[in-house]
């Protein structure tokens, strides 16, 4: 029985939806995850990078140390491909260490640890363009480097690198296929096997292809939307100069406790 | 003197090979003002700075209300609470609104509750005549409104003393009186001061000393008086003549 494109593509989808849902949903609960940890990696290892000179010589070694330790980390991971990454990682744990996850733990693991080489450096520049002003303001009113990182600094910090954050994301839903090599279920690993199945390479691949296109697209589009309403609105309430103090409220206070 | 509350001894700040400040010696009664002046390069900047240590001197002491705050272990960050400071770039917390810029630090530093916090903010807010912009981000104000923001923010963590730096010189000439009549009236209310300033009436007119800085030194400093109209340094002469010809030229 001979078949079109387009009927292959129906039957891919009659027979194999259900797989490629689920392929697709750990590829989004990967990459989504990954971007996360490997974001809040980053912003931690890129403050610690910004950490001042202390007037004591032995911290000061363990400030150099750590950043050291920090610069080796960002290098390797930034300088082998994330599929080495993941046989080194899954196989080296169950190894050497007796450590096995599930493929999927293992894949978040490997992402998010990847991700956070790349955040390191973006956070880094992130701190840098704050203008250096508020860190000054900050501590004329007495903030140690620690409050002034976590209420001034880095909110900026995390406004300018929000773009470069859903950039990652969007690289991460295309570059989790590669966690195939370990076994993922994700949707090229899905792909694969259908294709196993039924013999029809092209029809199927298209298929995958188009479902990364919608995920990226959706995605950029929500990124777009996220950062538009952290821009907030251009205006502001005047408020009365009489009115009573217990009416003001902090934003996003639900009342003036 | 038993009752200076910032007394600076021999104070000198080199960044590497670059000396910047030779050796000032300076004090500060409780309600006094005084103005700095000196030419572009002169260290004033940089002296304010060492004041509240966002600069840390090289040598030399600081004594707040007698103690030192260069010694090993002195509450650094308390002191700074105390030592407010405004700039020339007004440096609000751009990711904070009006109110939240004037008692974030009340709330984290001073570990005061919210609502006196706010309660305190708002008294400064209203004396500044901003009250009516809490909800407003610093980039909604223009710059002689940030710069009163920045100042009851300073005000707001009740501090003893506040440093000045050319605190009108990022300002549209519209703009300039409103912060300079805000200024005037801290000091009449007995608020201690100092102020790196280019503007001389006014500093005439609010301080109780006026203390002319060039290389790194003071040369001179004195009641406005005489400084400003008898000055007995050369450099202070030469300084008040090109000042004066530069204006009106
Ligand atoms: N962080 C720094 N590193 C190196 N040199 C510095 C630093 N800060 C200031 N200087 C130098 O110290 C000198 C005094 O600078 P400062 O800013 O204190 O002068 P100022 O009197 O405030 O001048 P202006 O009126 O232009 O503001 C200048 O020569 C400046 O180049
Ligand atoms: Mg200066």
């Amino acid at each position: 029985m001979e078949r079109t494109f387009f009927e292959w593509v129906g039957y891919i989808l009659g027979h194999y939806g259900s797989w490629f849902l689920e392929g697709t949903a750990i590829t989004l609960l990967i990459s989504l995850l990954g971007t996360i940890i490997g974001f809040l990696i980053g912003l931690g290892l890129g403050s610690a990078k910004k950490l001042p000179r202390s007037s004591s010589k032995i911290k000061n070694f363990f400030l150099m140390i750590l950043n050291g330790l920090i610069t080796c980390y960002v290098e390797i991971f930034r300088g082998t491909p994330m599929m080495v990454q993941a046989i080194v990682i899954y196989f080296g744990m169950q190894e050497f260490m007796g450590i096995s996850f599930s493929p999927t733990i293992a894949g978040i693991i490997i992402v998010s640890i990847n991700t956070g080489a790349y955040m390191v450096e973006v956070v880094r520049g992130g701190i840098e363009s704050v203008d250096p002003g508020q860190m000054e303001a900050a501590k004329s009113i007495g903030m140690s480097h620690g409050q002034a990182m976590i209420y001034v600094i880095l909110p900026q910090t995390i406004k300018n690198i929000l773009p470069a954050t859903g950039n990652e994301f969007i690289i991460n839903i295309k570059d989790t296929s590669v966690l195939n090599v370990i076994s993922v279920t994700e949707l090229f690993f899905v792909t694969k096997s259908i294709k196993g199945a039924i013999f029809r390479t092209y029809e199927t691949f298209i298929v995958a292809a188009l479902i990364y296109f919608v995920l990226t697209l959706t995605v950029t589009r929500l990124l777009k939307m996220l950062e538009k309403r952290m821009d907030g609105s251009k205006e502001f309430v005047h408020a009365s100069s009489t009115m009573p103090i217990l009416f003001l409220k902090k934003p996003g206070e639900k009342n003036g406790k | 003197m038993e009752n200076n509350l910032i007394e600076i001894k021999n104070l000198k700040k080199s960044f590497g090979k670059i000396n910047v400040l030779k050796g000032i010696d300076f004090s500060i009664k409780k309600g006094d003002v005084s103005c700095i002046i000196g030419p572009s390069g002169s260290g004033k900047s940089t002296f304010l700075r060492c004041i509240n240590l966002l600069d840390y001197p090289t040598s030399g002491e600081i004594l707040y209300k007698g103690e030192n705050v260069l010694k090993n272990n002195y509450n650094v960050d308390f002191y700074r609470s105390k030592v407010g400071m405004v700039f020339q770039q007004f440096n609000l917390f751009n990711n904070m609104n009006v109110l939240d810029n004037c008692t974030i630090g009340q709330v984290k530093v001073l570990k005061k509750d919210y609502n006196s916090a706010k309660e305190n903010a708002l008294k400064f807010l209203e004396k500044v005549q901003m009250s009516k912009f809490i909800e407003a981000k610093p980039s909604q104000l223009s710059g002689g409104q940030k710069q009163r923001v920045a100042i009851a923010r300073a005000l707001s963590m009740d501090s003893e003393i506040l440093l000045f730096d050319e605190p009108t010189s990022a300002l549209d000439p519209e703009t300039v009186g409103e912060v300079l009549k805000v200024m005037k009236d801290l000091a009449q209310s007995g608020l201690t001061m100092i102020i790196v300033t280019h503007e001389m009436a006014f500093a005439r007119e609010v301080s109780n000393k006026i203390v002319f800085m060039d290389d790194g030194i003071i040369c001179e400093q004195g009641k406005p008086e005489e400084i400003l109209v008898n000055p007995k340094n050369e450099r202070t002469k030469n300084f008040l003549f090109r000042f004066i010809v530069g204006e009106s030229g």
